[in-house]
């Protein structure tokens, strides 16, 4: 099948008359007026094959139209030929006038002017397309009256009970249901607030208890504390009591003691004691030395003017006889002291003497070597001399050992 | 004849209804525009879910409509967050639209009502995607956001989850500057989170704030107030703070309020606050004995219970002992009261008092 194609598609014409004013706003779902085809003079109808072709209705045919024209031309001629010939008035004397007069029974107006009257015709103003009215189709049925006397259908009571019933019924249920609900969630608000007032008072009740127990445990520490304190105190206090007495009783025969070791260990001197010692004797003393010098040097004079006469004497002998002189020598060794001390003699050449800064009795002591006699005698004097300061143990100790030291350094 | 005559007045007066080919001009009795269609059954949440994760706007605002409706029945509740209805919800809550933001805050509302919800919000982490909205501008978001707080910190656990997000210090800080009913329900919600683990709070200077709603003109606030007091007083370093901020003054002056629930509340403020010996001391400076005498013979019941207790802690003090050996007398007849509580506080009242060192 081939699909056609068209110039102008095949439509429906819609028809063009418009029986209503437009309206302003378009309407959507007017019906389009489709003209009815059977009524279309534009269609043609009947036989087809022997059609006049050419001429629509509405278009004048020009063959008809010229006709038309001659025929006008002719019915004017031809009227006007008759106008000629059709009989008339004769005309007015002169001085009068025709004039038309109205013979009628009621006489008539004549005026030239044509009276005038404005006559207005309006078709009625386009209105707007009223509503679609109801379509109600025309009753076709037949009208059946039953007469219903009362109380033969049903007896409303009696049926509307059941119905009632369940509806009142359920109704009050569910409203029982809700303020059932809300009794319950009002019941569980209230015991809420009573589990609430408790639980308060519960928990400040526990914490009132903490507190005081808390309080009373801190005046019991207290207390405590103070008690032991006290105790501590007293236990302190009395052994320091203890202590003082024991201190004192210790102490009492310090005193004596240390004064007494203090005087033995010589912190306690007689002051005229020590200055005898510190003054008196060092005076002495180098008195003394003073003293032995001179007569030491007084005999070491005296040594040296013998040594050079026994020299002189001995080299003359020498010169004389020439026989060593060895007798004289062992004379001088032998001579011993008469002191009992261990001192061992050293025979010292007598070139030899050095004045000694020690004791007197060193050089003393060296002495005798050469000379015996009065070494011997000089020293009881200064022994008996000694023998003065009595008491002075230690001096006297002080002697002794420093005599067997010089004599041994001898 | 009557009987004719009734059946004439019932035809004349009954309207004959023809059949129409058109439905009536009016829509059907159950539409409502402003919701989602609930689908029949179990499909009705599936359904919904959905449709809250549309792009539309309208779609979602109908979805959540439909969804307030649904959420009364607690088994509803249970199938919408096993869907996972509450991702979606959190998704939403970020949304730039205030009606989405509203509903969904009223959902979680009326979600927040039933265990199961409250559950389940712990579980997804609801309290953190809330917190973004604690600053939202229309104060009806932020009125449902504060009622799901509140439910939530009535479980123990809801309020330890609140404590552990952090918001304690965010929810003090808003407590001045919002509007009264928030302040209410910001209140209601510190009070048992407060109770669980009040160290946060205390940190964030909630004592000042609290003061300052103690002096506020609406009695709820304060009866509200005072409790968070009691419960923020309950560690010692709240304690010390209460102490040190004065608050004892005016929590005496409170007792003398109309309000039982008040003068409840500011009782029990004063028990917690007496326990240590300078929060004692303070009180009685402040005259607070005369005052609690006077309640004990209120009707309420928690005010007695809460006076009495106030009274023993006062009683601990010499001064303070002193003073009620001349009032055994009372708490002799509040121990033949009918509530248990009470009775058990009068007597250990009247121990303390007769207390001899």
């Amino acid at each position: 099948m081939a699909t056609y194609t068209y110039t102008s598609r095949p439509r429906a014409l819609p028809c063009q008359r418009r029986r209503y004013r437009d309206s302003l706003l378009q309407p959507e779902e007017e019906p389009v007026r489709y003209g009815n085809i059977m009524y279309d003079r534009r269609v043609i109808r009947g036989n087809t094959y022997a059609l006049q072709t050419g001429l629509l209705p509405g278009q004048p045919d020009p063959v008809e139209l010229q006709r038309k024209q001659q025929a006008k031309k002719k019915a004017l001629a031809k009227k006007r030929a008759q106008e000629q010939l059709k009989p008339r008035t004769p005309e007015p004397v002169e001085g009068r006038k025709h004039v038309d007069v109205q013979t009628e029974l009621y006489l008539e107006e004549i005026a030239d002017r044509v009276i005038e009257v404005d006559m207005e015709c309006q078709t009625d103003a386009f209105l707007d397309r009223p509503p679609t009215p109801l379509f109600i189709p025309a009753r076709t049925n037949k009208d059946v009256a039953t007469e219903i006397l009362e109380g033969e259908l049903f007896d409303f009571d009696l049926e509307v009970k059941p119905m009632l019933e369940v509806l009142v019924g359920k109704t009050i249920e569910q409203s029982l249901l809700e303020v059932m609900e809300e009794e319950e969630l009002a019941n569980l608000q209230a015991s809420q607030c009573a589990y609430e007032e408790m639980r308060n008072v519960e928990l400040a009740e526990v914490q009132r208890l903490e507190e005081q127990k808390r309080r009373h445990e801190e005046e019991k520490e207290r207390r405590k504390r103070q008690q032991w304190e006290i105790v501590h105190k007293q236990n302190e206090t009395s052994q320091k009591i203890a202590a003082c007495a024991f201190a004192q009783r210790y102490l009492a025969d310090l005193l004596p003691s240390v004064f007494s070791s203090l005087r033995d260990s010589g912190y306690f001197y007689d002051p005229i004691k020590r200055d005898i010692e510190l003054g008196f004797l060092p005076w002495l003393m180098n008195e003394v030395e003073k003293t032995i010098d001179y007569s030491l040097v007084g005999r070491t004079v005296l040594d040296m003017l013998i040594r050079e006469v026994v020299e002189k004497r001995l080299n003359s002998y020498e010169r004389k006889e020439g026989s060593p002189p060895s007798k004289w020598e062992e004379e001088l060794e032998i001579p011993e002291r008469k002191r009992d001390s261990t001192i061992n003699y050293l025979t010292q050449e007598p070139s030899t003497l050095q004045a000694q800064k020690r004791l007197s009795d060193t050089e003393y002591l060296r002495a005798p070597s050469i000379d015996r006699g009065p070494p011997t005698q000089e020293r009881k004097p200064v022994e008996e001399e000694f023998q003065g300061p009595d008491d002075d143990a230690e001096m006297r100790r002080s002697l002794d050992t420093e005599d067997p030291t010089g004599a041994s350094e001898l | 004849n009557q009987r004719s005559l009734q059946n004439f007045i019932s035809k004349t007066f009954q309207k004959r209804k023809m059949a129409h080919t058109r439905i009536s001009m009016y829509l059907p009795p159950n539409i409502n525009p402003a919701q989602a269609d609930i689908a029949y059954g179990c499909w009705a949440l599936p359904k919904l879910n959905k449709e809250l994760q549309s792009e539309d706007l309208q779609t979602r605002q109908k979805a959540l409509m439909a969804l307030c409706d649904l959420m009364h029945d607690p088994e509803y509740v249970y199938e919408a967050v096993d869907i996972g209805c509450l991702e979606s919800l959190t998704a939403l809550l970020k949304d730039s639209d205030t009606l989405v933001r509203i509903k969904t805050t009223e959902v979680l509302c009326i979600m927040a009502n039933h265990n199961v919800g409250r559950t389940s919000f712990l579980e997804h982490d609801i309290i953190l995607a809330l917190s973004f909205l604690l600053n939202d501008p229309y104060s009806a978001c932020r009125e449902n956001l504060h009622q799901v707080y509140k439910q939530l910190a009535q479980l123990p656990e809801g309020a330890r989850g609140i404590i552990n997000s952090g918001l304690i210090p965010s929810l003090v800080w808003k407590l001045p500057r919002e509007e009264e009913d928030i302040q209410e329900l910001i209140l209601d919600t510190l009070a048992p989170c407060l109770q669980e683990d009040a160290t946060e709070a205390l940190a964030s200077r909630a004592v000042p704030f609290l003061k300052q709603k103690l002096l506020s003109d609406n009695a709820n606030i304060r009866s509200k107030a005072a409790r968070v007091l009691t419960a923020i007083s309950i560690p010692l370093e709240g304690k010390n703070q209460v102490k040190q901020h004065d608050v004892i003054p005016i929590l005496v002056h409170l007792l003398k309020d109309q309000e039982p629930e008040v003068q409840a509340n500011a009782a029990g403020a004063l028990m917690n606050a007496a326990v240590t010996t300078e929060g004692k001391y303070t009180a009685l400076d402040a005259d607070a004995i005369e005052p609690l005498l006077m309640l004990l013979h209120s009707p309420v019941t928690k005010v007695r219970l809460n006076a009495t207790k106030a009274l023993t802690m006062l009683a601990e003090a010499p001064e303070g002992r002193k003073r009620l050996q001349t009032q055994v007398g009372t708490f002799r007849v509040l121990e033949l009261d009918n509530n248990v509580t009470v009775r058990r506080a009068a007597q250990i009242a009247i121990k303390v008092i007769e207390w001899k060192p």
